[in-house]
């Protein structure tokens, strides 16, 4: 029985910490996406020659963010992770190589 | 439960939200994907109009509903953890939150277009208001679908004999935060790129 409820207790801290760590990393992630937003509209702004390529690329790694952090898909099979930076990757180019 | 939610993670026909969902996500995503890359080769045909036209929009609009969309994700993804948690209370208050983020960027948006209708932008004033138009009208459409699962979601939940399910729930989390990737593509190639 007390065995039991030793490993009830290490099932239930290790589900909490593992809560903690998620919740803090998913709050890390929201402030940089909520930076990121930021800087995207202050360097459309600027009338830098490379503007184009930077909010592409800062665009990207916003997706990035929501769809590995907040859509738990860093936990998912390879395949999945896969195909969004495949279609990320193609989609940024054909604009970049278009504009 | 955590121990079977990791197997099932990793099994390629188990994303996060069920792989229905996800087919529909890429149908979405691709289908966003092809209408913006048109309106990028458009707009080689008329550069000027591009220009003009993208300069008047309203760029801080654009920037707030991005950081509405981002923290309604945030609260979604919050809400789901706090579900795993078998903690319904918090759930419901984060997804009470999530919600009032969506009716924000909506009432940003209808701001937006009010103003645009005011000024005659209308969706035949120029190609450029054409696409602006139809992929912005087309992404709303979504949120409003999104707000209105997360109301059903919300509604199933707060039921003393709940029959919503974990599964349920990240399938209506993996519907909103698509509208959140949808947006993150829409915004910078409308409201920025030209």
């Amino acid at each position: 029985m007390a065995y039991v409820r030793f490993n009830l207790a290490i099932v239930i801290s290790n589900n909490l910490f593992t809560f903690l760590i998620m919740k803090n990393r998913t709050i890390i992630v929201w402030v940089i996406l909520v930076l990121l937003t930021i800087a995207v509209g202050v360097i459309s702004s600027l009338s830098l020659s490379n503007a184009a390529i930077v909010i592409i690329v800062l665009s990207v790694i916003k997706f990035i963010g929501v769809s590995f952090y907040f859509m738990e898909l860093k936990k998912a099979h390879v395949f999945w992770k896969a195909s969004v930076l495949i279609y990320l990757l193609l989609f940024s180019t054909i604009v970049l190589i278009t504009i | 439960m955590e121990t079977t939610q990791q197997v099932n993670d990793k099994n390629i026909y188990y994303p996060p939200g069920g792989i229905l969902l996800w087919i529909i996500i890429f149908l979405e995503l691709i289908t966003f994907g092809i209408a913006l890359i048109a309106m990028v080769i458009s707009s080689k045909e008329n550069p000027t109009i591009f220009h003009e036209s993208r300069l008047l929009l309203n760029t801080a609009f654009g920037t707030i509903n991005t950081v509405f969309l981002i923290t309604s994700g945030f609260f979604m993804a919050l809400s789901v953890n706090y579900l795993k948690q078998k903690n319904t209370n918090k759930a419901l208050l984060f997804l009470t939150l999530t919600m009032l983020g969506g009716l924000l960027f909506l009432v940003l948006k209808g701001v937006e277009y009010l103003g645009k209708i005011e000024a005659g932008l209308t969706i035949g004033y120029n190609t450029f208001f054409t696409y602006y138009w139809m992929l912005t009208l087309f992404h709303v459409i979504h949120v409003i679908v999104g707000l209105v699962i997360l109301v059903s979601v919300y509604v199933g939940l707060k039921k003393k004999k709940s029959t919503t399910t974990i599964e349920d729930v990240e399938a209506s989390a993996a519907f909103w935060h698509m509208c959140d990737l949808i947006w993150l593509l829409l915004f910078p190639i409308i409201y920025l790129l030209f």
